[in-house]
């Protein structure tokens, strides 16, 4: 390979404004193919997404109009569903309720998660340590259940703990519908942490150490080295994983579905996938289940749309792509 | 040359992306097959429930060698009813399947399911209507047609502890009560709080329709819904007091709702450590007390009633239907009457069952090994219980909706009242 | 066909070869040495302390569960809290793997991972260093697409999703998880998008110029370079697969073609009392290739930090 790979990084992208022009007609050959390239890359993928991803939804959009419970005839009942989602009182407790995991769990579990991938990078003893933090997620659900519903009992460990540190009586976590949704956050938090970390770390590998080895060399102390380098670099990726960690919290429902029974207390741990698997296979109400699902669709949307709106701030490219 | 070139890359890109999918296309299960002498069968259950399901289809295959069976089974009870609804709705569904006792009202009003009764009727028939507990039809039967018959049952009965009686200085023992017809509710109470003074816990329920229901029954009060399936529970003051003193004994703790325990440090190990007096279950509680060592410390009792008499209670069942759209309607029958008559019945039940058949002439399966002491109660109970009423199973989602309205009563968090006047709304709501 | 200027078509300008090194992270300013061994060691001292606690924290239900595996029902029942079996029993495993057939769900669960991983990593990288790299037209639209599509409840889809599976035949198939698993992920391809992104342009400017076509960029180039990429994406992709259990659950009917989340259920009935040391013992055996899967991927990321970024060549 040439020299110009050889470990040094180039500075920020520079606009493709400033490019030196070529031959025209040249370009625009090499253009047209490289974008035929482009769509034979993403050939695969766009066609598996259609068929298997997009047409189901549409189907489902479809049905949203619809007055059916998958036994009998269906009839066509236009925005019924969608009037009387957004008039159900459950419906709006489930998106508060889905709101709050993803506001607490998405900062506490990425901030973590880098914290950790950037104290692991360093040790030798990472592998062993990771292995550690990654123990929840091959763990089985039934286990997971079993342990923090323990945990979370007024007489269990953890709240005993509580009692005793705060002199307070000791929280029924799960009984309780103001703590039931904390205790959801917190495993939550605790199963997706190992995942993350994996991702952060593969990131950090992605980081050239000539970058780190020089920054070292001028003297960046441990703090600025993670503030300066690491974190900016590292930023495509944790970019990635706040839009998909959001995303997943927005689909917040096996956590609730293995550890609280129908809800939790008072629907206090509703979720707005458990209000759609819900309404579609609990009820048999697949209409209003398929319109609360185009809801939650449109509010992630929103809120991914905020997020690339952000990211222009705070996240690092290599290029300007984005 | 360089277009050969990106040509023959671009082939490979393809390529090696399908490869994989259409190199696959051969390893294809494909469906169950669809004619006159294939009969497929779907039911959830336990490994050792799965396995004798295949027993049960050899010994059938065997008895009918024109005639194929295949079961389809899905473990977890939960699922089964959302793959079943998955393959009604694309008409993939097996010929024969079982319906949860909440689901089976929206199955039949559904028209999906054959109608059985002149089949039952005929000669070939070993399960003619009047061979099943009539208590025990529910939601399966429908202006005289039937359109299921009930698997087994499971009557809930109050599994007692003699150990933690005693321990609470309780000398009478409920069984024999109940056989001079002095088991009374003001005795059960009574225990109850003996059980409560002495630390411990008087009974333990899940929190489901047969609970709240058969509280009523129990009571000798009228059924929560009337004649036209309207809730009118919330306007007899005498349900509502009813229902009020079983909120009591769950707000102070001396009862308490078992599926808010811990999964596997529940009402399973509280009982079984001698720290309940009551825990009320079906038959399936058998393996439970066996597996920890001391069964004689314990026996079981119906409902307790005003007046010590015996009263209809809440009976579990599940319900085995044809799906109306079968191809192999003779063949789906003979396997369903088979499946249903009391020798396949007791096929199924015998040694270690967990259930009580639902139909005549199988009861030595629960009898026969002389346990629990008072094993009869549980023969007496299915004869004159009833299952989930028909204008709360016809509702899916009605009868948990219901249960969760009581969890809050339990909880301390509404009176019988709200309760029951929610619960009339929730029912009211889903009956337009 | 050679191409002279690479930079019309990234649109970037070669880097200035500048001897202070440029650093690519911006707001960094060079500072003096800092001293201080001590000081560092009471720090490493620390974060061990700290990383050990959460570790147990993290690691302590997977143990349990081993535990629990080892324990007899009549312990299960009696004592439900101890921490240690007593008596130790192993019947619980030779029960478990007796009860459902687990070798053949066992090989069903891994062929069906191996094959979505391999077309995962294939077909997501391929798009994400397409949307990464490759000014196309309707790019960003397609991209959004893709990113809305991973928004959809998967829950919300069964039912036409079924209907669509039963149109092609592939109910009651292993096709039904491996074809759409393989050719619709799009969290992969948005995770390979990212990791493209993080890795310098100057790597394929130079093939460009050298007039490799963008198949042999991807291929020699790229993919290479997308080790610790690959690696995490193998590990998630492979539990998600290996953990899949609603869909495989409606979709397969036959049991000799079920795979193994569909046997766990099994251990836990309707009523009465689970025997979860069995459980647990049928739970422990199905993790045992994810905890494979793990240690070789791990040490994939990990050993590739010598090997990392640009010094890979």
């Amino acid at each position: 390979m040439s020299d110009l790979a050889t470990g040094e990084r180039m500075p920020q992208a520079l606009p493709a404004a400033s490019a030196p022009p070529a031959t025209p007609r040249r370009e625009s050959a090499w253009r047209r193919r490289d974008r035929r390239w482009g769509y034979l890359f993403i050939g695969p993928q766009l066609i598996g997404m259609t068929v298997f991803v997009v047409l189901p939804f549409a189907a489902s959009l479809v049905l949203a109009f619809a007055s059916w419970d998958g036994l009998s005839d269906l009839s066509w009942v236009g925005f019924e569903n969608f009037t009387a989602q957004f008039q159900d009182e459950l419906l709006w407790r489930s998106i508060v309720n889905t709101l709050i995991i993803a506001v607490v769990t998405v900062p506490i579990g990425l901030g973590l998660a880098v914290v950790i991938a950037v104290a692991l990078e360093r040790l030798k003893t990472r592998a062993l340590y990771l292995v550690l933090f990654f123990a929840p997620v091959v763990t089985s659900t039934v286990a997971v259940a079993m342990i923090w519903q323990q945990m979370f009992r007024a007489d269990g460990v953890l709240s005993t703990t509580i009692a005793n540190v705060f002199g307070i009586d000791p929280p029924d976590w799960l009984g309780d519908p103001k703590l039931a949704l904390l205790a959801v956050c917190i495993v939550t938090i605790w199963s997706s942490l190992g995942l993350n970390v994996v991702i952060f770390l593969a990131g950090l590998q992605n980081i050239s150490p000539s970058v780190i080895e020089a920054a070292r060399i001028d003297g960046a102390g441990a703090w600025r080295l993670f503030r300066s380098i690491r974190l900016p670099l590292l930023s495509p990726i944790v970019f990635f994983s706040s839009v998909v960690a959001f995303i997943s919290s927005l689909q917040t429902f096996d956590t609730v579905y293995v550890l609280v029974s129908n809800a939790g207390p008072d629907n206090a741990t509703r979720t707005i996938v458990y209000h759609i698997y819900d309404l579609g296979f609990g009820k048999f109400q697949i209409g209003p289940s398929s319109a609360a699902s185009v809801i939650l669709l449109l509010l992630t949307l929103v809120i991914t749309a905020i997020q690339f709106g952000a990211q222009k701030k705070f996240v690092h490219y290599e290029d300007d792509a984005a | 040359m360089a277009r050969a070139n990106s040509k023959m890359r671009r082939l490979l890109a393809i390529g090696a992306a399908s490869a994989l999918a259409i190199g696959l296309a051969a390893c294809s299960g494909g469906g169950g097959a669809k004619d006159a002498n294939t009969v497929v069968w779907s039911t959830w259950g336990t490994a050792e429930e799965l396995t004798r399901y295949q027993d049960f289809n050899k010994e059938f295959m065997k008895r009918h060698p024109d005639i194929t069976v295949k079961l389809q089974p899905v473990a977890s009870y939960e699922e089964y009813h959302s793959k079943l609804l998955a393959q009604l709705a694309s008409n993939t569904a097996p010929d024969v399947f079982y319906v949860g006792d909440d689901k089976m009202g929206q199955f039949v009003d559904s028209g999906r399911l054959m109608p059985l009764k002149k089949l039952m009727e005929s000669k070939d028939s070993q399960t003619k209507p009047d061979d099943f507990f009539p208590g025990l039809f529910g939601a399966a039967e429908q202006d005289g047609e039937y359109y299921g018959a009930p698997n087994d049952s499971n009557p809930d009965v109050l599994w007692y502890d003699k150990t933690a009686l005693a321990a609470a200085g309780i000398t009478e023992d409920p069984a024999a009560l109940a056989e001079q017809g002095e088991w009374t509710t003001e005795k059960y109470l009574e225990m109850n709080a003996k059980l409560k003074d002495a630390g411990l816990t008087g009974s333990m329920f899940w929190n489901y329709w047969a609970t709240h229901w058969s509280w009523l029954s129990s009571q000798g009060l009228p059924a929560p819904y009337d004649e036209s399936g309207a809730f009118t529970a919330n306007s007899d003051p005498a349900s509502v007091a009813a229902i009020g003193e079983l909120g009591s004994q769950f707000q102070d703790g001396t009862f308490v709702v078992a599926d808010t325990l811990p999964d596997g440090a529940g009402a399973d190990s509280i009982f079984v450590t001698h720290k309940a007096g009551f825990f009320v279950q079906g038959r399936y509680t058998i393996g439970t007390v066996q597996t920890a060592g001391e069964p004689d410390a314990y026996d079981i009792v119906r409902w307790p009633t005003p007046d010590g008499q015996a009263a209809p209670t809440g009976v579990a069942v599940s319900f085995l239907a044809i799906n109306g759209k079968t191809q192999a309607k003779d063949a789906a029958f003979t396997f369903w009457t088979e499946f249903l008559s009391a020798e396949g019945q007791t096929f199924r039940l015998e040694g270690g069952g967990n259930a009580v058949p639902s139909i005549k002439g199988a009861d030595d399966v629960v009898l026969e090994d002389g346990y629990p002491a008072h094993a009869q109660t549980f023969l007496d109970m299915r004869d004159i219980g009833f299952t989930n009423y028909a204008a709360e199973a016809r509702v899916p989602g009605l009868s948990t909706g219901i249960s969760d309205e009581f969890l809050k009563l339990y909880q301390g968090k509404a009176d019988a009242q709200q309760t029951l006047d929610a619960a009339a709304a929730l029912a009211e709501k889903s009956g337009k | 066909m050679s191409l002279t200027n690479p930079s019309l078509v990234d649109g970037t300008q070669l880097p200035p070869t500048d001897s202070t090194i440029a650093l690519s992270a911006p707001g960094y300013r060079p500072r003096a040495p800092r001293t201080g061994k001590g000081k560092r060691r009471l720090s490493q001292t620390l974060l061990h302390a700290l990383l050990v606690v959460g570790g147990l924290a993290m690691v302590f239900p997977f143990l349990w569960m081993l535990l629990t595996s080892f324990k007899t029902l009549p312990q299960l029942l009696k004592d439900p809290l101890s921490v240690l079996p007593q008596p130790w029993t192993f019947d619980n495993y030779a029960d478990a793997w007796n009860a459902v057939p687990f070798g053949q769900a066992y090989l069903n669960s891994l062929y069906i991972a191996a094959l979505v991983v391999a077309g995962t990593l294939l077909t997501a990288s391929m798009a994400g260093y397409a949307f990464a790299r490759i000014r196309f037209r309707g790019a960003r639209v397609l991209f959004i697409l893709f990113l809305a599509t991973q928004m959809i409840p998967k829950q919300v889809t069964l039912i036409p999703f079924y209907l669509l599976m039963t149109q092609l035949g592939w109910v009651d198939s292993h096709l039904a998880l491996i074809v759409p698993g393989l050719l619709a992920n799009p969290f992969a391809v948005f995770l390979m998008r990212q990791f493209v992104l993080s890795l310098p342009k100057e790597l394929e400017e130079a093939a460009i110029v050298d007039g490799a076509g963008r198949w042999r960029i991807f291929w020699s180039i790229i993919l290479p370079n997308l080790k610790p990429g690959l690696a995490a994406l193998s590990i998630i992709v492979a539990l998600d697969v290996w953990n899949a259990f609603l869909f495989p659950l409606v979709l397969l009917n036959t049991p000799d073609l079920f795979t193994v989340p569909l046997l766990l259920s099994a251990f836990q009935g309707q009523f009465g009392s689970v025997n979860y040391g069995l459980v647990m013992a049928a739970s422990a055996i199905s993790t045992i290739p994810m905890l494979i899967v793990f240690v070789i991927g791990q040490r994939r990321i990990l050993n590739s930090m010598a090997a990392s970024g640009l010094g890979g060549r």
